[in-house]
């Protein structure tokens, strides 16, 4: 019972860093080699700003500007709205991809320093549904190794991380439930979804 | 435990009663009505409730207690305690292994048993996954889910945490399944049960540490987000089990035959 449980939040953990992360486009995915070698470029990078020189705040903002390059924050945005996107009025979408991009870049800050030291290997590709899905192990000081996958998919004619599945739990399908819960004990409003990402967002800026 | 048992049903069962259902939305609204159906989470108000206690517990009484092991025990003790647990639980999962029809599962986890119950000296090391036996997992639920059984409303319960109708099952199975059960009792032996769980409790909790304050801190809606998480990893447990569930091809047939009939290596995922 708690061995099971204990995965999943193992595997929460590791997915809530990269939150955004996952779009529904699906485009020509990319080769296998083209996507470990991607994963393996973009790990490097970001290992290397964690675990590099500098203040927190600016390791902040170099983390910020990598996920934006690496990660499909849009389409993962869209995805998570799920059916409530064809609800939501235009003014309302934009509002709402402006609060989920802050929001992941406050979720990236609030991890910087639970990440440090740490390292990855990257291991087999495989070919899924959504895109490439490659295997990494991520292993943090005082931490059990976590299996990490990152799902590799071709946006805008370059690969992007479109979702992270971490011990067989994906980060935007749990986003998802998230936020539609939000939705849906609403009275499937759209509105008050912004309203409590705007609450979370100030508590976020407080904290 | 079994006291813990006695007492908690009673207290589910009454909390249930009084918090009664969710109020499903009418079926001429389709999309509301698909959503309800979807996160099938009929006992809703009752869940939530415990989640609620669980979350103040947990605030007050195991967060404070799981930062003060974290302090004085390292990784590797924690690991080690968790090896520990999980060698516990063995015969148990063995039952469930044959019951299932993965014989090839129950066989790893018997050979597990017996070797970190003797040379990893009564489980506290691992040596069966140096030698190949990878660590396994089964339990009541996922058994009857390769039965056919559904997995059922979502259940949240007290102390235990995240659950369904089919999965919950397994805490009475599993407490009788533990060698601690089949002991004649003592003394010796309540105490080293309540030790045991004690330990265990405070060992999980300290090992979801991280994961646990960072779901609270980001999620919208913790609530919904560990049903997610929680159902997600159920779904993912049972895919492992199935595609570990391979033939053994003899060993005198021809290799081309062996390569054909093993796609993928016994271990391997």
């Amino acid at each position: 019972m708690t061995a099971y449980f204990r995965r999943v939040l193992l595997g929460a953990f590791a997915l809530l860093p990269a939150l955004a992360v996952t779009p529904a486009a699906i485009a020509a995915a990319p080769a296998a080699p083209a996507a470990k070698q991607f994963i393996q470029d973009s790990g490097n990078k970001l290992v290397s700003i964690v675990n590099g020189p500098g203040s927190d705040s600016q390791k902040a903002t170099n983390l910020r500007g990598l996920v934006n390059n690496i990660v499909a924050v849009d389409q993962i945005g869209k995805f998570v709205l799920g059916r409530y996107w064809r609800v939501a009025t235009p003014d309302q979408r934009s509002e709402y991809m402006g609060l989920f991009h802050h929001l992941l870049a406050y979720n990236i800050t609030t991890q910087i320093r639970a990440y440090h030291g740490v390292t990855f290997t990257v291991g087999q590709v495989q070919t899924g549904p959504e895109g490439e899905m490659v295997n990494t192990v991520v292993t943090r000081p005082g931490q059990t190794p976590a299996h990490v996958q990152w799902v590799v998919d071709e946006v805008g004619g370059a690969p992007k991380i479109v979702d992270v599945v971490v011990e067989g739990t994906s980060l935007r399908v749990t986003e998802r439930s998230d936020y539609g819960s939000v939705i849906s004990d609403n009275g499937g409003q759209v509105s008050a979804l912004l309203e409590a990402m705007k609450k979370q967002l100030h508590k976020m800026q407080a904290g | 435990m079994s006291i813990a048992i006695r007492t908690i049903l009673p207290v589910v069962a009454a909390a249930g009663l009084l918090a009664g259902c969710a109020t499903p939305p009418p079926k001429t609204n389709q999309a509301a009505y698909q959503a309800y159906e979807q996160q099938n989470d009929p006992l809703k108000p009752m869940n939530k409730a415990f989640y609620r206690f669980n979350d103040t517990l947990d605030t007050y009484v195991m967060k404070p207690i799981a930062l003060g092991y974290i302090d004085v025990t390292t990784q590797g003790m924690r690991e080690h305690v968790s090896d520990f647990m999980s060698n516990m639980k063995a015969p148990g999962q063995i039952v469930y292994f044959m019951a299932a029809g993965k014989p090839r599962d129950a066989g790893t986890m018997l050979v597990r048993f017996l070797v970190n119950s003797t040379v990893g000296i009564g489980g506290i090391f691992d040596p069966a996954g140096s030698l190949g036996y990878k660590p396994v997992y089964t339990d009541l639920g996922l058994t009857l889910a390769g039965y056919g059984v559904p997995a059922g409303p979502y259940l949240y319960l007290p102390l235990f945490g995240p659950s369904g109708a089919r999965d919950a099952t397994d805490i009475p199975a599993s407490f009788i399944l533990t060698p601690t059960a089949a002991a004649p009792p003592s003394t010796g032996l309540r105490i080293f049960g309540y030790s045991s769980t004690a330990l265990n409790l405070v060992n999980t909790r300290a090992q979801l540490n991280g994961a646990i304050s960072n779901i609270k801190a980001t999620a919208l809606d913790p609530y919904a987000t560990f049903r997610s998480l929680y159902r997600q990893h159920r779904a993912a447990q049972l895919k492992t089990i199935d595609r570990r569930d391979i033939v053994t091809p003899p060993a005198w047939y021809p290799a081309s035959v062996r390569a054909r009939m093993k796609p993928r290596e016994y271990g391997q995922q």
